[in-house]
């Protein structure tokens, strides 16, 4: 007999959660669960908005999340999901996710799987159920997994609703505390998340941080104005005034070639 | 190594091409008051002299390649040289002839030859000349061996092209497609035996058919649209309901010729990009009609794919280099005769390529 590998506590029961766009594939998963009947399947979500959705309102143990999904992918699941569920990953093929997973030692399956590797990625989930190894750090790990590609739209979630705004319709952002404003034309959006932290996600040839609490894009740039104190505004396309910080200016001056 | 010197056809020419120099040189020398004989003991072994001599005018050739823009500079280093060439010739065609006369083997008919200062320098002209012409035959040569490398190196890099480009084909299958498909005979071995085992057939048609593909510079549409329904039928197992195919081809357009693998990588990018992308699914059609040319006596191919797509979904980052690669790949075959175009058509992505109709006889 081998050294017995470490277990959860014996008649635990699991609440579990699967997220995979392809019908065989949540078959399969739901096939290895059913030899254990301490694990209680609540939704066997199609895309990522099922699953946020799922998760919010039923809060369970253990999620099994396919990467590329309709939607929202994997990483974007991730990012808007309260803490909680240990996360088993589970994917075909993708060099960036892997490495993410690597580095980051979050729990993954490889398509195809066998039994057992199956089972050692269960037993490795249950085992940091509830405990402060649950949860990978999402930013992190999308940070990596994306590494070099840029962020192309931004992910509101309110409640278990989830709203994608697409960055080509943002005017600018604001910072107001913890959250930053998206204006997107008439409407606006509030995500919670600090400037300092998307700034570095956003294209630099898009968009310029004017002022500590104002990043532009830069095409809704009308005009520059001098105001009587000596600084300056940058008045948008639709009229919107902004206030522009020194040193706000010099990268406008320096990104605009003027 | 001088490229007369290579070869000895090329040897043989070129000494045969001096034969009128010997000619001219011995009218001269006749003109001069010579006898026949003596003309002709000094000319040839002039000629062949100076044929030595100036070989040297290749490296000259290489070292002030014809251009243009210094015209002038050429004409003054040509005439330097050649008036130098000329002089040292004629230097030695005297120091040859008092040789050839110690010898006895001038001047044994009535008249005495003679070479004096005068003689000489008309020698020393028509040296000039003579090296003048072999310059420009060098020129010549020059030209020839370059035309000639450029058409070795073009081959070797229309095979390299070819070769890169099947490379690319090859890797352009997607690994994705490949774990997914595997992870789908994985569930149905338990699910649906029979359909496990037929997704193995369909998985092995489709890379039977794309390597035999991948060999060919071009193949019958028939093949192509064979391995087209082996992909979209794994598809179709992988993807359930949400993927659906219209198929709307002609019959007759099975004969028609194309650079393979054309559409499979279309089709990829409309399920992957598009279909894939929308949680319901939706619809791929595919078309193929003949259509009278109208700028032409025969007749066009056009192939349409079209998808729905999600219209705010951010443009993905490999679409463009697929679609541009299927855009090279026609034009390299058919040059301007081929049409390409793709882009959103209302909430559809459309791919539409027409090309002329050529058989296989």
């Amino acid at each position: 007999m081998t050294e017995p590998t470490p277990t959860a506590a014996p008649g635990r029961r699991f609440t579990a959660l699967l997220a995979d766009d392809e019908d065989l594939a949540r078959a399969l998963l739901l096939e290895h669960l059913a030899g254990h009947p301490e694990v209680q399947v609540l939704a066997s979500c199609r895309d990522g908005f099922e699953a946020i959705r799922a998760a919010a309102e039923q809060a369970p143990d253990l999620l099994f999340l396919d990467i590329q999904m309709p939607g929202l992918d994997g990483f974007e699941v991730l990012e808007l999901l309260d803490p909680g569920p240990a996360v088993v990953f589970v994917t075909a093929h993708d060099r960036h996710a892997l490495r993410a997973f690597q580095v980051h030692a979050a729990d993954y399956l490889l398509k195809p799987f066998s039994a057992e590797r199956f089972e050692a990625a269960l037993a490795q989930a249950k085992l940091r159920c509830g405990g402060p190894s649950a949860w990978p750090d999402p930013a992190a790990l999308a940070a990596t997994a994306r590494e070099g590609r840029l962020q192309e739209r931004l992910l509101i979630k309110d409640g278990a609703r989830v709203t994608v705004v697409p960055l080509a319709r943002i005017d600018y952002i604001q910072a107001q505390d913890d959250y930053v404003l998206l204006k997107a034309g008439a409407r606006e959006h509030l995500k919670e998340q600090t400037l300092s932290s998307l700034e570095p996600r956003l294209d630099p040839r898009q968009f310029l941080r004017i002022h500590r609490s104002y990043i532009l894009r830069l095409d809704r740039l009308a005009q520059l104005e001098k105001t009587a104190t000596d600084s300056w505004v940058a008045v948008l396309t639709d009229g919107t005034r902004l206030p522009v910080s020194r040193s706000g200016y010099a990268r406008l001056a320096r990104t605009l070639e003027y | 190594m001088h490229p007369v010197l290579g070869s000895r056809a090329r040897l043989g020419t070129y000494l045969l091409a001096w034969v009128p120099g010997v000619c001219l040189l011995a009218g001269q020398f006749l003109a001069g008051g010579w006898a026949l004989r003596d003309a002709l003991a000094l000319a040839g072994p002039s000629c062949l002299l100076a044929s030595a001599l100036f070989l040297s005018s290749w490296h000259l050739c290489r070292v002030a390649p014809l251009r243009p823009d210094r015209t002038l500079s050429l004409l003054g280093t040509w005439a330097a040289a050649s008036a130098c060439m000329g002089t040292l010739w004629a230097g030695a065609v005297w120091l040859l002839f008092r040789l050839l006369l110690d010898l006895g083997l001038l001047g044994g008919a009535l008249v005495v030859p003679v070479l004096a200062v005068p003689e000489l320098l008309r020698l020393a002209g028509i040296g000039a000349v003579f090296h003048i012409v072999t310059v420009a035959f060098h020129y010549l040569l020059i030209a020839q061996e370059r035309t000639r490398e450029a058409e070795t190196a073009g081959r070797d890099l229309r095979e390299l092209a070819r070769e890169a480009e099947l490379k690319a084909l090859r890797a352009q299958l997607d690994p994705h497609f490949l774990f997914n498909s595997l992870n789908s005979i994985s569930a149905l071995t338990t699910l649906d035996p029979p359909g496990a085992r037929r997704m193995c057939v369909l998985l092995a048609d489709f890379l039977r058919s794309s390597l035999r593909l991948g060999e060919q510079q071009l193949a019958p549409l028939a093949q192509e649209l064979e391995l087209l329904r082996a992909y979209l039928a794994i598809e179709q197992i992988r993807f359930g309901s949400r993927l659906q195919v219209d198929w709307d081809v002609d019959p007759r357009t099975g004969t028609v010729l194309l650079p393979p693998l054309l559409l499979q990588p279309l089709a990829e990018n409309a399920i992957k990009h598009g279909i894939a992308q929308l949680p319901q699914g939706g619809r791929l059609r595919l078309r193929a009609h003949l259509v009278e040319d109208p700028g032409g006596p025969g007749r066009r191919l056009q192939i349409g794919l079209d998808n729905p797509m999600d219209p705010d979904a951010p443009a993905p980052a490999g679409l463009g280099l697929g679609l541009r690669q299927v855009r090279l790949r026609l034009r390299g075959w058919f040059g301007p005769e081929a049409g390409f175009t793709a882009g959103p058509v209302g909430d559809r992505f459309q791919v539409l390529l027409t090309f002329p109709e050529s058989d296989h006889d």
